[in-house]
């Protein structure tokens, strides 16, 4: 207690007035779709606070008019790298990775042609657990993983975590729930404890910078059978959700499915997508027919 | 292997230059129903071009499309869309009436104009899909609406959903009007027990 009190008379003053709070979230929430209520003021101060310290800005006001007028962009991408949660481990939420074997990817195969690849998107992919948990899953447990192509693309809109997941070095606590067997084969103990993705997995998925509300970024993504975006609409106001779909749609296959986070769940957002059940999972799938 | 790096034969386009409107509300109509959601989706920052969505989502089929629409005509919200929307509350296209009253619903300040002539319609359904819009709107005066609809409308199936609304959002201030409403329907099974859930709830029991 001595401790948190001590911490909470070092505050430092806020970096933001009220006014400057919210012009600053309508700004970031433009940019990103990321959308941070009052309750969060807390949180975004004291990142904001410290950007500020970082590029020797004298105020706010003159951080903010650097973020918003930097031709490169480059402040602006720290502040997203800053404002992102990247909590995550190998095999979270596995009973998706059990429907996307034994349900998703056994239907998409049905409806493929044999020259066509199977492409799967993972976004966010933070630090990379994610796309490496799919590579592992189908790797190890699809028995028709020899028969096809398998593409898998992993982004997210934080460039510092993406440069984590293209290298590929985990924690214990990121690996806890990869089985010995798995780790041995997929992975390199490291003196200092960490593990090392091995260079197939690495090299074999596309990672790439992508902001979800900028066209610009997603519209290459076309053709995907399979699109995981777990725990990233939970950031997004309605509207922004709405269009994140709806930009899923137009990169999806017919008959394509969307995989969401275990909170998350398109009723509110979009009546164009048709909920499947696989064994604990709820997905979302493009109709076959759909236009 | 079976992985295979994608990405080789895509190209990242950096700048992309803007669509000339003209040319988005004439796709407005292609045969495509890719090339009309691209139109409507490109087209939300074009307030002059919110009527002209407006009239597609009349006449659109594809779901896919109308999802588009709506979602550009939420950007340009208006209380001129939200008119033209809340006129969709008649159409006996129910997906479409549906993701109208989803869309009016996240644009309470266009829509608020409107609420108490809808509220008022002759036609009971109508005030009913009002009611529906009311029940998720983020507008301070919600609750109030709501609590006018069950001290004065007159049909039974309103009444109903506004106590519904009123379970998710109303406050202790609109009990008393429950408990009279529950004194006019006194004897109807189905109301005393919605009434009572809603108390129930409002009441944090």
């Amino acid at each position: 207690m001595a401790a948190l009190f001590a911490t909470r008379q070092k505050d430092p003053s806020p970096a933001m007035t009220d006014e400057e709070y919210a012009k600053f979230c309508e700004f970031f929430y433009r940019k990103t779709g990321i959308q941070f209520q009052a309750g969060k003021k807390y949180f975004v101060d004291r990142r904001v606070a410290d950007r500020i310290e970082k590029t020797c800005s004298e105020s706010f006001r003159d951080y903010f008019t650097m973020v918003r007028f930097q031709v490169t962009g480059e402040e602006l991408q720290f502040l997203v790298n800053a404002m992102t949660v990247n909590e995550t481990y190998f095999f979270r939420e596995d009973y998706q990775f059990d429907a996307l074997i034994g349900g998703i990817l056994p239907e998409v195969a049905r409806s493929k042609r044999r020259n066509e690849p199977i492409r799967i998107w993972s976004i966010p992919c933070s630090s990379g657990e994610e796309p490496y948990s799919i590579a592992i899953s189908i790797l190890e447990r699809w028995s028709q993983a020899d028969s096809w192509n398998i593409e898998i693309s992993a982004s997210d809109i934080d460039s510092k975590i993406l440069h984590e997941a293209r290298t590929g070095l985990f924690g214990e606590r990121s690996v806890s729930r990869v089985s010995a067997q798995l780790r041995s084969k997929y992975f390199l103990p490291r003196p200092d404890g960490s593990f090392q993705i091995c260079d197939e997995l690495r090299e074999s998925i596309d990672f790439s910078l992508v902001n979800v509300v900028n066209p610009l970024h997603t519209h290459r993504f076309r053709d995907i059978d399979v699109i995981f975006c777990r725990n990233l609409l939970i950031y997004f106001d309605d509207v922004g959700r709405r269009e994140t779909v709806e930009m899923f749609f137009d990169a999806l296959s017919p008959g394509g499915f969307v995989c969401l986070g275990h909170s998350e769940s398109m009723s509110r957002m979009s009546s164009i997508f048709l909920p499947r059940k696989f064994g604990e999972t709820i997905v979302y799938q493009k109709p076959l027919s759909a236009e | 292997m079976v992985l295979v790096k994608a990405g080789g034969q895509r190209t990242l386009v950096l700048a992309e230059p803007s669509r000339d409107p003209a040319v988005l509300l004439a796709d407005l109509s292609a045969a495509e129903p890719s090339v009309r959601r691209a139109a409507a989706r490109d087209l939300a920052p074009h307030p002059e071009a919110a009527m002209a969505l407006c009239d597609r989502l009349e006449v659109e089929a594809s779901p896919s499309v109308r999802a588009v629409l709506l979602t550009s005509l939420i950007h340009l919200q208006s209380p001129t869309v939200a008119m033209r929307l809340a006129s969709l509350l008649r159409s006996d296209d129910v997906p479409l009436r549906n993701a109208a009253i989803e869309a009016l619903q996240e644009m309470p300040d266009a829509v608020a104009p409107h609420l108490r002539d809808l509220l008022a319609d002759e036609d009971s359904d109508v005030r009913i899909f009002a009611v529906n819009i009311l029940g998720a709107l983020r507008h301070g005066q919600a609750p109030q609406w709501l609590t006018d609809v069950v001290r004065s409308d007159p049909h039974i199936n309103v009444c109903a959903a506004a106590v519904d609304g009123l379970a998710e959002i109303g406050g202790p201030e609109t009990l008393i009007d429950l408990e009279a409403l529950r004194r006019r329907y006194e004897g109807n099974p189905f109301m005393e027990f919605a009434i009572d859930a809603a108390m129930r709830r409002i009441r944090g029991h």
